[in-house]
């Protein structure tokens, strides 16, 4: 793998908690509008990896380059700036604010970034449209199901227009065909806005979406050949 | 299963032991309360035991069975220090409880912590005047608490001084108290009542909102008991008996953390009440009706809570819109209060005793109201807020979801607040009434001293002028003349001092030693003008019929200058002859008594400690008078302190309340939380959220707070037919103990919301 022309690098990444290794020697790299998998194992160290890669997690050892940017050199507010603007994220569980509507949901980001209320619910609405969830706008997470609500994550990820999409287990809580459709959803949006996409999976179904795959196992990663 | 439950997992573990310290947190405080009546008899018996007054009227004969007691207490400070010089007169004289052997002369036998004071740096002022050598300390039996000020030391010729009132001779300790003691004053009582009320209402409060913590976690466990085939009976009681172990282990707690609070009170001195831990006994009657009320009052919070909630297999959350709360019956819970003690409105203390159900009741119910009218003002007042920024758009949606849960957090302080501010209105509107404002002028005179009779004011004076802080001294000698030995028809007071002095007590045209006033025109003073004739012999200290002897001492008047009375430092007008020392012969001296004005500089550090250590130098029976412009009624003064003890206590408690159930919905939360984080929420907008979510349910609750504790107040006010006033100072104090008490509580809880917002917060693993 080749990181020359690459948005996000990651090189020789060490990550313990405690006892446990997590990330031993990990290496990444994905080109922009790409959709990389990460398989592996419960407990192999898939989901620590997009962590940092994320910078949410600093690992402990390792580089983590950004558009060119180390981001090791980074403070907690300049990687949270990041974050806010140019990563997006959609989780397996726990994401959605539950006592926001679901426009205000998706909406979120955007606020947070210092648009208007009327601008970012506008913004919102025309992504929960394409991801097919609109009807839903005014209702808590608590009032729609699993699909839909993991919809309306996909959308809140997307809505900033970030250039790199974390995805972590996006369908790990839905049936097959609910967890196609947000797949489906999730990759074309992706690539309609040129954003790379880190899908984290335990799933070859889910990871069928992607460009590339890679495995993580002991913490450490290998890029996998793709039969066709 | 349900008891299985509470305790099932680490999660299980840490909501039960969550839910045990706060529930035993108020079992303790409800303890604490079951045992002050034993705490306080338990200290009047130890003060009647002690007893040493007697109650007839003639002096018991000198027998060797009788003890001479001179009561020498005296003030260090601020705080009363009870002393007594005993001098037995036989081999068999009674001996003080908490005491072995009697103190020679020279000896000291001082309580544990008068010990302590004397041996540190602190003590050394009162050192000098306590300077007896100690031989022993006094044992529990002799004291009325741990943290009291007391010794008994030797005496010597106290028989002399048998009639000066400071002396008794006694046969033995805690002659019962003749008679009953007089009835206490129906507004105290309604006081005391309210005062008991108000502090136990939160406490319940608190135990209520202790058992609902982590409702969350149990409603999603409760779903998936619903999921493996457990109907909705079968849930609730699940619930319940989660509930019932939560509060049982509380109970135990509680009687933990009760036992540990009754070491600790034995070494604590709260507004100088001081008790031992043997004191503080629960009443057994007491105790169990605590132990049977809060389990069950546990089981049916939780079923009143489930009441709202629909647990369906798949989860509550398709509950998230939860129906609208009623205000119908919420209204008649502060009517129905209000309907209790408006019979009883006007009464006053005139009016007979108060109905003590009908006040307990009444008070209650208002205050229950608070908490039953919150929920309904949060949510519609929630309702109704727009969107803002981002942290308050967060806040605002996160109440108007579980609006119930921020109006439970702050019920115990509003219900506290609202009490407090009915009672400083009745306490403010009442004070007058157990006010006595005393005539002394504080800005002319500071202390006061008496002086041994025989002991010339001057040389007294002398020794005041020398000690540091004390700026003018004005020595007098009083006495009274008769115009016969014995039994005369007219008496006028006699006051001896220099010129100086005796124009602080009326108008002198020209004043020198020797000369001699008359003032006439005096309040109470009728006799003065016909006994004021030169050359008149008048007699000092005449003898009566009835039994006393004077010296009888003739003085023969010289000339006698006419002066204008004029208001003293006492506060009255000095009738009488002024007299300047050279116009008195030298034998009149033994039948006047002393006395010493001081003016001091208050500046000076211990001034008054200063006075009273040359006071005790000059005679150690003196009893300085520290000038005051007035002074309450000491039953009055108890109760206000018992109040601010209990406060103290409860808004302690109510603050770890809050703080649990702060922290337990961060728990809970902490997964969105890192979530949130994760994709680059501001940790500051998050912070914000939380201050919002804590300050708009406290302002609402401080506001219906401050309407029900008016609107008590008023009524109280009313019932003991006192005027109305507000004091809207001690109002906004009050609000701002509550606020501050929330704005504490969230800036503590800022420390773990940050630790929750950690990333590793998305680890599932």
């Amino acid at each position: 793998m080749t990181p020359s022309g690459s948005l996000l690098v990651a090189e020789g990444l060490r990550k313990t908690y405690g006892p446990t290794t997590a990330l031993d020697g990990a290496d990444f790299s994905i080109h922009p509008g790409e959709v990389v998998a990460v398989m592996g194992p419960s407990g192999s160290g898939k989901s620590t990896l997009l962590h940092c890669l994320a910078g949410i997690v600093p690992p402990d050892a390792g580089s983590i380059r950004y558009d060119g940017r180390e981001m090791a050199t980074m403070n907690d507010a300049q990687r949270s700036a990041l974050r806010r603007s140019e990563f997006g994220f959609v989780f397996q569980f726990g994401q959605l604010v539950p006592e926001l509507t679901c426009v205000e949901n998706v909406a979120l980001p955007l606020r947070l970034n210092g648009t208007s209320r009327k601008a970012a619910e506008r913004t919102a609405l025309s992504w929960m449209e394409r991801l097919e969830v609109d009807g839903i706008g005014k209702k808590r997470p608590g009032e729609v199901s699993g699909g839909q609500g993991q919809r309306v994550a996909v959308a809140r990820a997307l809505v900033t227009g970030p250039r790199v999409l974390f995805a972590d287990e996006p369908t790990g809580a839905l049936d097959s065909l609910n967890g196609e459709r947000v797949m489906e959803l999730l990759t074309d949006a992706a690539r309609s806005t040129n954003a790379a996409v880190v899908l984290v999976t335990h799933e070859a179904r889910v990871a069928a979406y992607s460009d590339r795959e890679i495995v993580v196992r002991d913490g450490k990663s290998r890029d996998m050949e793709r039969v066709v | 299963m349900g008891a299985g439950f509470a305790f099932t997992g680490r999660g299980g573990w840490v909501r039960a032991v969550l839910t045990a310290v706060g529930v035993g947190l108020g079992v303790a405080l409800l303890l604490l309360t079951t045992a002050l009546p034993s705490a306080l008899d338990a200290r009047h018996e130890r003060e009647q035991a002690r007893t040493d007054f007697t109650f007839s009227q003639t002096v018991p004969p000198k027998t060797d069975a009788t003890l001479l007691v001179a009561n020498v207490g005296t003030t260090f400070r601020h705080e009363d220090i009870r002393g007594r010089e005993l001098e037995p007169e036989g081999p068999k004289a009674p001996l003080p409880p908490g005491v072995d052997k009697l103190p020679a002369p020279g000896e000291m036998i001082v309580s544990p912590k008068l010990k302590a004071l004397l041996e540190s740096p602190d003590g050394k002022l009162l050192r000098e005047r306590l300077s007896d050598r100690i031989v022993g300390t006094i044992a529990e039996p002799g004291l009325v608490g741990s943290a009291e000020l007391a010794f008994y030391r030797g005496g010597e010729d106290l028989a002399s001084k048998l009639d000066n009132g400071r002396v008794v001779r006694i046969e033995r300790f805690g002659e019962p108290i003749q008679g009953t003691s007089d009835p206490w004053d129906p507004v105290l009582i309604l006081l005391v009542l309210v005062v008991f009320v108000v502090l136990l209402m939160p406490v319940g409060v608190f135990v209520a909102a202790a058992v609902r913590f982590g409702g969350e976690g149990r409603d999603r466990r409760l779903a998936a008991l619903r999921l493996v085939g457990s109907d909705s009976g079968m849930t609730r009681r699940v619930a319940a008996g989660e509930a019932l172990a939560g509060s049982v282990l509380g109970l135990v707690f509680g009687i933990g953390f009760f036992l540990i609070g009754r070491q600790i009170a034995g070494r604590m001195e709260v507004f100088e009440v001081s008790v031992f831990p043997s004191y503080l006994n629960p009443s057994p009657a007491l105790a169990a009706l605590v132990a049977v009320t809060v389990p069950a009052a546990a089981v049916l919070v939780t079923l009143f809570a489930l009441r709202g909630v629909v647990i369906e297999p798949l989860g509550v959350v398709r509950t998230a819109k939860p129906r609208r709360r009623r205000l119908w019956w919420r209204l008649l819970l502060p009517i129905g209060g209000l309907a209790m003690l408006a019979p009883m409105i006007g009464q006053g203390s005139d009016g007979g005793d108060f109905n003590q159900y009908l006040v307990i009741g009444g008070v209650m119910l208002l205050l229950i109201g608070i908490t039953a009218l919150l929920p309904w003002i949060v949510e519609t007042a929630v309702a109704r807020l727009g969107s803002g920024p981002v942290a308050w758009q967060l806040a605002v949606r996160r109440l108007q979801l579980s609006s119930g849960t921020a109006a439970r957090t702050v019920n115990g302080i509003a219900v506290a607040v609202a009490g407090a501010i009915a009672l400083q209105m009745l306490f403010a509107g009442v004070e007058d009434d157990f006010t006595e404002v005393t005539p002394y002028d504080e800005t002319r005179i500071q202390m006061q001293v008496s002086i041994p009779e025989g002991m010339p004011p001057a040389q007294a004076a002398a020794d005041f002028r020398r000690t540091e802080g004390v700026r003018k001294v004005y020595a007098y000698s009083e006495g009274y003349v008769g115009e016969k030995r014995t039994d005369p028809d007219f008496s006028t007071q006699v006051t001896v001092g220099d010129c100086a002095a005796l124009r602080e007590v009326a108008k002198l045209p020209s004043c020198r030693d020797g000369d001699v006033f008359a003032v006439s025109g005096a309040e109470y003073d009728t006799d003065t003008s016909d006994m004021a004739k030169p050359g008149r012999t008048l007699y000092f200290d005449p003898s009566y019929e009835d039994g006393h002897e004077g010296t009888e001492t003739p003085w023969t008047l010289p000339a006698v200058k006419r002066a204008e009375a004029a208001v003293d430092m006492t506060g009255s007008e000095r009738g009488g002859l002024l007299v300047t020392p050279k116009a008195l012969p030298a034998a009149t001296t033994k039948s006047l008594g002393g006395q010493v004005y001081l003016r001091l500089d208050e500046s000076v550090p211990d001034v008054y400690d200063l006075v009273r250590n040359t006071a005790a130098a000059i005679n150690p029976l003196s009893d300085p008078m520290l000038w005051v412009s007035s002074q309450r009624s000491e039953r009055y003064d108890s109760i206000r302190t018992g109040l601010f003890v209990g406060a103290t206590c409860v808004l302690a408690l109510i603050g770890a309340s809050l703080l649990v159930s702060q922290l337990e919905q961060l728990r809970e939360r902490r997964k969105l939380l890192s979530a949130l984080v994760a994709f680059g929420t501001r940790r500051r907008t998050l912070g914000l959220s939380v201050l919002w979510q804590t300050t708009i349910p406290i302002v609402l609750g401080l506001t219906l707070a401050s309407v029900v504790g008016l609107t008590l107040g008023v009524v109280l006010l009313k019932m003991t037919a006192t005027g109305l006033s507000v004091d809207w100072a001690s109002l906004l104090a009050m609000i701002g103990i509550g606020a501050g008490v929330v704005l504490l509580v969230t800036l503590l809880s800022l420390p773990p919301l940050l630790r929750l917002m950690r990333p590793e917060g998305l680890r599932t693993e």
